[in-house]
């Protein structure tokens, strides 16, 4: 039943559909009021529940272009995930150690990780990007970037 | 005030020195962004709108304005020198830009490229200055029966128009409407989807989806191909000049496709990328010798380049016009108008001549810039395209990451970035257009008020989309233009069958 990429990408938006219109059913609305702020939702929900269920029959065949383009190696969906995880903790810590000091720290890190063997440029451009980052946002445009621990 | 005294007060934004140097670092930013294998003009556009807070809107649209067509403008580049367009409004570029840099004329097939996309983008920005403020003067008596069935019908086009599986292109939509029904509905105050937490009261912020649906969804797409080539350093590019042979063979292509690129711009749905590649094939059939096409013919590069920023200019027709962005991009553009508090429309023309008439102006401006810039300069502008691909990914998360956080200062904003990007790029990897789901997340709260509306004037009753021409005309053709894309498969399947 779930031959296809298609069907399992439809299920998976049948039981999101289903969740999104159980959800608009508990919106509250109001007598005297045409159209209340449920009944766009509703619709919505409808609506991809069809869809889902469209895709789910479609008869289109996956060309080999599309097939080629989710045909990832393992290995680089782990690099990606470790990308993601570098975001992550990023953001986790940035407000605390501060804006300047994570981005250096990202910067060099993650284009080593890609694959950035210039050690000089790297370190450069990770200690130059973040200064001057900071001091447009900062002192140019007005918007203020988390300091840290370095007393600017 | 009529359109020449407009176009006065334009050019008075446009040429004040603010004027001139916001247009000069949009087409600037534009171009090296648009450059970028797999950056397109979205992420251009969403990167800069942190830059503009707080600016004065009318130097600010000018420079996001700039950006959008430099981005076009620069696209071409890495379609000719790398055959990696920048852009997929570029696509049709590297058919045979590529093949002729191949040959060691590079610096030619750039010339070609600057020129027809200076002719291009000047003939439509004429068309524009035309057609704009006729089209605002209708506008001006629009219902909202009227407008809900323009976006309606925006948004089917958009669907039916994508590339690939239009149902894919449609769930992408609703998808993209459904997001945007996240947090207080501001027309009632009751919360929808919140689940009480604070942080989804006021919904998503546009940047947050265009950064993340795009800038980041591109990134993982470049984490995946960080190893394609980039420009080495030999690279030749051989002499920029062009002959007049090379003008002459060149003119006919670049007129008729920069009429072509500007009216399907203005369409609803269609955009740069479908233009080029329309008026690709439009030179390839009436041309005398059409097997020089793909192999570095000089028409062959000089229509997709004419026609794609010819469509850039024409997509701005809706967008200043009604205030109903046709296309992915010119839906960015209308969120960094929202961020400054402009709402383009048929009131915009009016109510402030100096950003309606002042982007028209600058529009004249930043063609004739990019074309100075992009004639002497593009060896050296070039060189962008040999930064290292992991240190661009790099960059690019970091701009992502800040732009987001100058808009509210709160992480959750920053986590939520990483989510529409996972999503973004599952869209990518699942093949469901992207363009759908933004054009339907910034349409979708203005065609809910549009709809309430216009059922609290009909107290209830659906009827008003029918009972006036304008509504059911639209909506007609929304519906057909789902149909209709549907009904030809079938015909040619059975058709196939039939021969079988």
């Amino acid at each position: 039943m779930l031959s296809t990429i298609n069907r399992r990408i439809g299920l998976l938006l049948f039981l999101i559909a289903s969740g999104y219109l159980f959800l608009s059913y508990q919106l509250p609305n109001y007598p005297y009021s045409p159209v209340d702020a449920d009944v766009i939702p509703k619709g919505l929900g409808f609506l991809m529940i069809l869809l889902s269920i469209l895709l789910f029959f479609s008869r289109a065949v996956e060309t080999e272009a599309e097939k080629a383009k989710r045909n990832i190696p393992k290995k680089e969906l782990l690099v990606l995930l470790a990308v993601f995880g570098m975001i992550f903790v990023y953001i986790l810590l940035f407000e605390i150690i501060g804006f300047i000091v994570m981005t250096m720290i990202f910067i060099f890190f993650s284009s080593w990780f890609l694959g950035y063997r210039a050690f000089k440029t790297n370190i450069i451009v990770s200690i130059l990007f973040p200064i001057v980052m900071y001091a447009i946002f900062v002192y140019a445009l007005g918007i203020s970037l988390p300091r840290g621990i370095i007393p600017l | 005030m009529d359109a020449f005294q407009g176009l006065i007060t334009g050019f008075q934004v446009a040429l004040s020195w603010e004027g001139i140097l916001f247009v000069l670092i949009g087409v600037i930013v534009g171009t090296l962004i648009g450059m970028m294998p797999g950056l397109g003009p979205i992420s251009a556009i969403a990167i800069m709108i942190p830059i503009t807070y707080g600016m004065d809107p009318a130097p600010a649209l000018v420079m996001m304005a700039g950006v959008y067509y430099g981005a076009v403008f620069g696209g071409s580049t890495s379609s000719i020198l790398l055959n990696a367009p920048g852009i997929s409004g570029t696509v049709a570029t590297s058919f045979d830009g590529y093949p002729m840099a191949q040959q060691g004329k590079a610096g030619k097939a750039l010339a070609i490229a600057a020129v027809a996309s200076f002719f291009g983008g000047t003939v439509s920005v004429i068309m524009l200055m035309l057609l704009a403020p006729a089209l605002s003067s209708v506008a001006i008596s629009f219902g909202p029966p009227a407008y809900f069935a323009l976006m309606l019908m925006g948004l089917t086009a958009i669907s039916s128009l994508s590339e690939g599986s239009t149902i894919k292109a449609m769930i992408s939509a609703v998808a993209g409407i459904m997001v945007v029904t996240i947090g207080i509905d501001p027309q009632t105050g009751t919360q929808r989807f919140t689940f009480g937490s604070v942080n989804l009261f006021d919904g998503f912020d546009f940047l947050i989806i265009a950064l993340g649906l795009f800038a980041i969804a591109e990134v993982c797409m470049l984490v995946l191909n960080r190893r394609n080539r980039s420009l080495s350093d030999d690279q030749k590019l051989g002499s920029i000049k062009l002959s007049k042979q090379d003008l002459k063979e060149m003119s006919g292509p670049m007129t008729r496709q920069s009429f072509v690129g500007f009216i399907l711009g203005v369409l609803p749905g269609a955009g740069a990328t479908i233009a080029s590649f329309i008026s690709y094939i439009f030179e390839k059939k009436i041309a005398k010798n059409p097997e020089e096409f793909g192999k570095g013919s000089i028409k062959g590069l000089a229509a997709p380049e004419s026609s794609n920023n010819a469509a850039t200019s024409g997509a701005f027709v809706p967008l200043l016009s009604l205030g109903i962005p046709g296309s992915g991009t010119t839906a960015v553009m209308l969120g960094a108008f929202l961020v400054l508090g402009v709402q383009p429309g048929p009131l915009l023309m009016t109510d402030r001549p100096e950003i309606f008439w002042g982007i028209i102006a600058s529009m004249y401006l930043g063609n004739i810039f990019l074309l100075v810039l992009n004639l002497p300069l593009i060896p050296y502008l070039a060189k962008i395209l040999s930064i290292p691909r992991p240190l661009l990914i790099s960059l690019v998360i970091m701009f992502s990451l800040i732009g987001v956080y100058s808009i509210s200062f709160n992480t959750f904003d920053l986590y939520m970035l990483l989510v529409f990007g996972a999503l973004g790029f599952a869209m990518r990897i699942f093949s469901f257009p992207a363009p759908p789901f933004i054009l339907a997340f910034i349409l979708g709260g203005m065609m809910e008020q549009a709809f309430r509306q216009s059922m609290t004037i009909s107290n209830g009753s659906l009827a008003i989309f029918v009972n006036s021409p304008l509504p059911l005309s639209l909506i007609l053709i929304a519906l057909l233009s789902l149909v209709l894309p549907a009904f030809i498969k079938w015909r040619s399947r059975r058709n196939l069958l039939k021969q079988q």
